[in-house]
């Protein structure tokens, strides 16, 4: 049944999302157009414009991926929607399961439509030249890969977002446990959620530090120079408890929400 | 296995903070009956309602379909109308269809499609532009074109046109079968009674009688409704 | 075949006598077979149990008979029905003649009465 529900979930999300990935594609395209062409003062204005719908895109498709879920979860869960969530022959673990997955797909397809989009506006040789120069500016030189970083970098990126969105989650099921003030509880809850998970994963990380000097070396701000090797160890590590506290909060929301809901 | 209960509620209490919403309830409810669950506007019919479907969760007590706990197995075969609309407005009707296609193994389309066009409405017309009505009118056929085992409708008569309710209560006798049971929740108990087999009165959260319908007709030698009238005086 | 209820009385018993003028009046005839309960009860716009109690009676009192399998026939036997209209018909006209003799009018004066109405 995981699969029904989940293709309800994607659906929603789709035609809720397909307008920012066109337009953002879209202004991709004719920016990259107008800056090619030969030069003049209004094709420089109306390039000017379309950066700026493009990049207005890129963190409409972010914040959106966001609310969208939030949106989604709280009315399928607890609003007018829920009357049919509750009641189809479906468990709540697949009703959770599906949540979240459809959130990692369309958090996964925002970060793809934003990548592409910058890569259609910006690409060039010198461009990528410039990324790899800072990169091996941070990581002085020493023979880390530029994509590997880019990687590493965006994957934490996701995980902290993905994680956030989650908090979100929980602090609605949380919120609505509540018998009144459930819209202020939920964000309340998701806010407290989220500043714990934070600090959970960077006393982790400090407290590895504490066995690894290199890795400790970086959060001592004195420190001029960086440890290429301690730095890859870090992004490795964040990704790695953002993924283990991402799964053991989803354990928990579907506890919660095992134990019964109670909608208005 | 032929005696169990179709539903069997036990010692059911529901309370918000410390205002008790319902007391005590005891019910039980066999296969083959029409049964209404009559009662004032805020007496609680529909936070029994949605105890049995799971859209609540009872402080204590016990809810039994077929025997076994509010899950899976109980939507399975419980075909349920609430008193609100809560379909997607973004989505079509043939969507709707569709979504009920996949998740009820029960789901008649053909049926659904047939009711659909009897009640005039557009398959294809996306539920954003049809009025309250006509999608109260969508869910209902959606609901009755199931083949359940219990149905419940809450209040499926309130603001609906004469005709409307015409329909709705021979699509309710129509698809009734010895196999089902129907709960219909209502305060308009006239409109009613003639197709009840049982009466289930609520009261400020308790359950204050439940017989047979035409047994009490003859008790007490009148209507139901003026039973009703009579014993809560509105 | 829609028909009105009262809600003060059980809705059976009206059943019940909706259905034997049904039988005494030939809407059903004899040895005719009768339709479902389900269809009935929609054609009634009552609930079937309530219909299956009606006829059930109906069937108790030997105007309408089971068949196994093939469902339920008006009886064969025209001289229960007979018996039926026929204790009907008493009954109508003994209620008439109560009526007449209250204003004050005897059994001759109210047959002439009778007579004299064009139908």
């Amino acid at each position: 049944m995981l699969g029904k529900v989940l293709k309800y979930d994607l659906k929603y999300m789709i035609k809720n999302m397909r307008v920012f990935y066109i337009l953002s594609i879209f202004f991709a395209i004719t920016t990259r157009i107008l800056f090619e062409v030969e030069q003049s003062v209004i094709i420089n204005i109306i390039g000017q414009i379309s950066v700026g719908c493009m990049i207005a895109m890129l963190a409409n498709i972010l914040i959106n991926t966001m609310t969208r879920s939030w949106v989604r979860f709280s009315s399928s869960l607890y609003k007018d929607e829920s009357y049919l969530t509750h009641t189809l022959p479906v468990t709540k673990n697949d009703i959770y399961n599906s949540k979240l997955i459809q959130t990692f797909l369309f958090l996964f397809i925002g970060f793809v439509v934003i990548l592409i989009s910058l890569f259609i506006t910006y690409y060039s040789k010198e461009n990528w030249q410039v990324i790899t120069n800072i990169v091996k500016n941070i990581t002085i030189g020493l023979n880390m890969n530029t994509i590997f970083f880019v990687t590493m970098f965006l994957i934490v990126v996701f995980l902290e977002i993905f994680n956030a969105i989650q908090c979100g989650f929980y602090g609605i099921i949380l919120g609505n446990r509540k018998n009144n003030k459930k819209i202020g509880y939920s964000v309340l809850f998701g806010f407290i959620l989220y500043l714990v998970s934070q600090t959970i994963v960077l006393s982790l990380i400090f407290v590895y530090g504490l066995f690894d000097s290199s890795v400790m070396g970086l959060f001592q701000t004195e420190t001029v120079s960086i440890d290429a090797n301690a730095f890859k160890i870090l992004l490795v590590l964040t990704s790695l408890l953002y993924v283990i506290i991402i799964y053991c909060m989803s354990m928990l929301c579907k506890r919660t929400l095992n134990k019964g809901v109670n909608v208005e | 296995m032929s005696n169990m209960k179709l539903l069997e509620i036990k010692k059911l209490n529901k309370s918000f903070d410390d205002k008790k919403i319902l007391t005590d309830i005891n019910l039980s409810l066999s296969s083959g009956k029409i049964v209404g669950l009559l009662g004032k506007n805020g007496a609680g019919k529909s936070t029994l309602i949605k105890l049995i479907n799971d859209l609540l969760t009872p402080s204590s007590g016990e809810i039994l379909v077929n025997g076994e706990k509010i899950g899976v197995e109980s939507k399975k075969v419980i075909s349920y109308l609430p008193e609100r609309t809560y379909l997607n407005k973004q989505m079509k009707v043939s969507e709707v269809i569709e979504l009920f296609k996949d998740f009820y193994q029960d789901f008649d389309e053909e049926k659904a499609i047939k009711l659909l066009k009897d009640l005039d409405l557009d398959i294809n017309q996306s539920l954003t532009k049809m009025s309250k009505g006509m999608q109260e009118k969508v869910q209902l056929v959606l609901v009755m074109s199931r083949k359940a085992d219990l149905y419940i409708l809450d209040e499926p008569l309130g603001g609906v046109d004469p005709a409307t309710r015409d329909y709705i209560l021979d699509t309710i006798l129509s698809n009734f079968n010895e196999n089902a049971s129907v709960i219909i929740s209502t305060h308009l108990i006239s409109d009613i009674e003639r197709i009840l087999d049982e009466v289930i009165f609520i009261d400020k959260g308790k359950i204050i009688l439940q017989s047979d319908a035409d047994k009490l007709r003859n008790k007490e030698k009148s209507s139901i409704d003026e039973i009703f009238r009579r014993m809560f005086k509105c | 075949m829609e028909l009105t209820f009262d809600n003060n009385i059980p809705i059976y018993i009206q059943l019940l006598e909706y259905m034997k003028i049904y039988l005494i009046s030939g809407v059903f005839k004899c040895g005719e077979k009768l339709p479902s309960v389900r269809e009935f009860a929609i054609t009634f716009k009552v609930n079937p149990n309530t219909m299956q109690k009606a006829l059930a009676e109906l069937e108790s009192m030997n105007l309408i008979y089971t068949e196994r399998t093939n469902g339920k026939y008006v009886t064969k036997d025209q001289k229960v029905i007979n018996k039926l209209k026929d204790e009907y018909a008493i009954t109508l006209a003994k209620s008439y003649f109560q009526g007449m003799k209250r204003i004050g009018l005897g059994k001759a004066d109210s047959i002439r009465y009778l007579e004299g109405i064009d139908e």
